[in-house]
């Protein structure tokens, strides 16, 4: 992913500008700085919800250009997980795999749910994901990130909500996704478990509003 | 061809939007409820009138409460997708906006017609008398145009005020200059045909408007949808 002289202002407040960033396969990008620097806007910007006053994102893969940046994409925003709320966990998860061209049968979708914990019939079918503890509903979400197939993981604070056990899940499902050549950007105030995995810091919110890869 | 990524994701759409609505029946219910309670207290409220004026009456209120009824399931189409951010997540998704937009306009047309069917049969039965039966496949045939122009409305206006603040204000300042038309061209041509029992030229004229409207708005909606949907 080639990130170039990316910019973004919210109402003449300059969140982050000419931030530039080259991200490989198996790179874990860390998006660092303050509350309300911007974080959050740049990855929703870098996953094409939101335009940027000037710049551009583009990918690549393995045979070239990728034309549509959502085939390459997986976001996971913070405080949501993008889950229809009266339904049940295998029901969403089967929804978001369709839309990726995975026709996954019940049984599939169970055995993406076991790690985390969530397969059991009482919980993955006909039982409201809203009726799910914050860090079910997390765990959930993740299940989603590993079902997709996109190379490129855009993680606004991932382990918000999560217990020991499913962070240390998670850890080793996001060493396997870099180990694959996947890439992932991730903002996230717990860095502890994921140490050896960054090699790239990007600060946003420096006083001249710019941003500084390290 | 039913293969394409298109087709699957409309019926993935599709299927979702049902099941969505399955899952949350009191909105699928509620506007049906209001409407046969509106239809009730219009029958209360007009109390017995002449045989001349009955035709107008009946269809005056049913497709004014059915063109409410409607406004109600159209302004809650997006809900499901608004919890959780499931919209924004869907943008970022490689989802074909056409086939996004006739999914929403299926679900729309399915929705409506489940409010439609019951009011339009409820109407006709409060307002008849033994000499003066209401009900008509016509009508019902007219009722079904009217849906189809309004739905693509609805599914546009949904989509342009999702991330408005004053979305239950704008939603039917919008909606109800916009379906005016339709509402005319759906009175006036089903009056005319219970009126004369035939479809005369007058009928087919305000078909004709009724079908222009449909086309506009469908058209508007196809085209439109994915720019509401970017800029969201």
């Amino acid at each position: 992913m080639e990130i170039t002289k990316l910019s973004f202002a919210f109402r003449h407040r300059r969140l982050f500008h000419d931030l530039s960033l080259r991200v490989g396969a198996g790179e874990l990008v860390h998006i660092a700085g303050p509350n309300g620097a911007g974080k959050s806007t740049f990855l929703a910007t870098v996953a094409g919800l939101l335009t940027p006053g000037a710049g551009t994102v583009a990918y690549h893969g393995s045979h070239g250009p990728i034309q549509d940046r959502r085939d390459a994409l997986e976001y996971l925003p913070a405080e949501a997980n993008g889950l229809y709320l009266k339904m049940g966990a295998t029901q969403n998860l089967q929804f978001w795999s369709r839309l990726r061209g995975l026709n996954l049968s019940p049984p599939e979708i169970w055995t993406a749910l076991t790690p985390w914990n969530l397969n059991h019939p009482l919980l993955r079918d006909g039982f409201a994901v809203e009726k799910f503890s914050t860090g079910m509903k997390r765990r959930l979400a993740l299940a989603r990130l590993q079902l997709s197939p996109a190379i490129g993981w855009l993680l606004d604070e991932p382990v918000y909500g999560l217990d020991a056990e499913a962070m240390t899940i998670f850890t080793t499902m996001l060493a396997q996704h870099l180990a694959k050549g996947g890439f992932a950007l991730m903002v996230s105030h717990d860095l502890l478990p994921f140490a050896g995995l960054i090699t790239k810091t990007v600060v946003i919110g420096s006083k001249s509003g710019t941003a500084g890869a390290a | 061809m039913m293969n394409s990524p298109f087709w699957r994701h409309y019926r993935t759409l599709v299927s979702q939007g049902i099941q969505a609505e399955l899952a949350d029946l009191e909105r699928l219910v509620s506007p049906v409820l209001f409407a046969l309670t509106t239809l009730l207290l219009f029958a209360f409220a007009i109390g017995d009138v002449e045989p001349a004026l009955r035709v107008h009456i009946y269809l005056a209120e049913t497709f004014l409460t059915a063109l409410f009824a409607l406004q109600i399931n159209f302004s809650r189409l997006f809900e499901p997708d608004r919890q959780d951010r499931v919209f924004d997540l869907m943008r970022t998704y490689p989802v074909d906006h056409t086939a996004w937009f006739l999914a929403k306009y299926t679900l729309v047309l399915a929705m409506g017609s489940a409010t439609l069917g019951p009011t339009l049969a409820f109407a006709a039965f409060v307002n008849q008398s033994p000499s003066q039966p209401l009900f008509s496949w016509v009508v019902v045939g007219v009722a079904a145009m009217a849906l189809a122009g309004l739905a693509a409305l609805g599914v546009l206006l949904s989509a342009m005020t999702l991330k408005a603040n004053a979305r239950q204000i704008l939603y039917p300042l919008l909606y109800f200059p916009l379906a005016t038309p339709v509402l005319l061209a759906a009175v006036q041509s089903s009056q005319l045909y219970l009126s004369s029992g035939q479809i005369t030229a007058d009928v087919r004229a305000w078909l004709g408007l009724l079908l222009g409207f449909d086309v506009i708005y469908i058209t508007l909606g196809a085209l439109l949808f994915t720019e509401l949907v970017d800029e969201s």
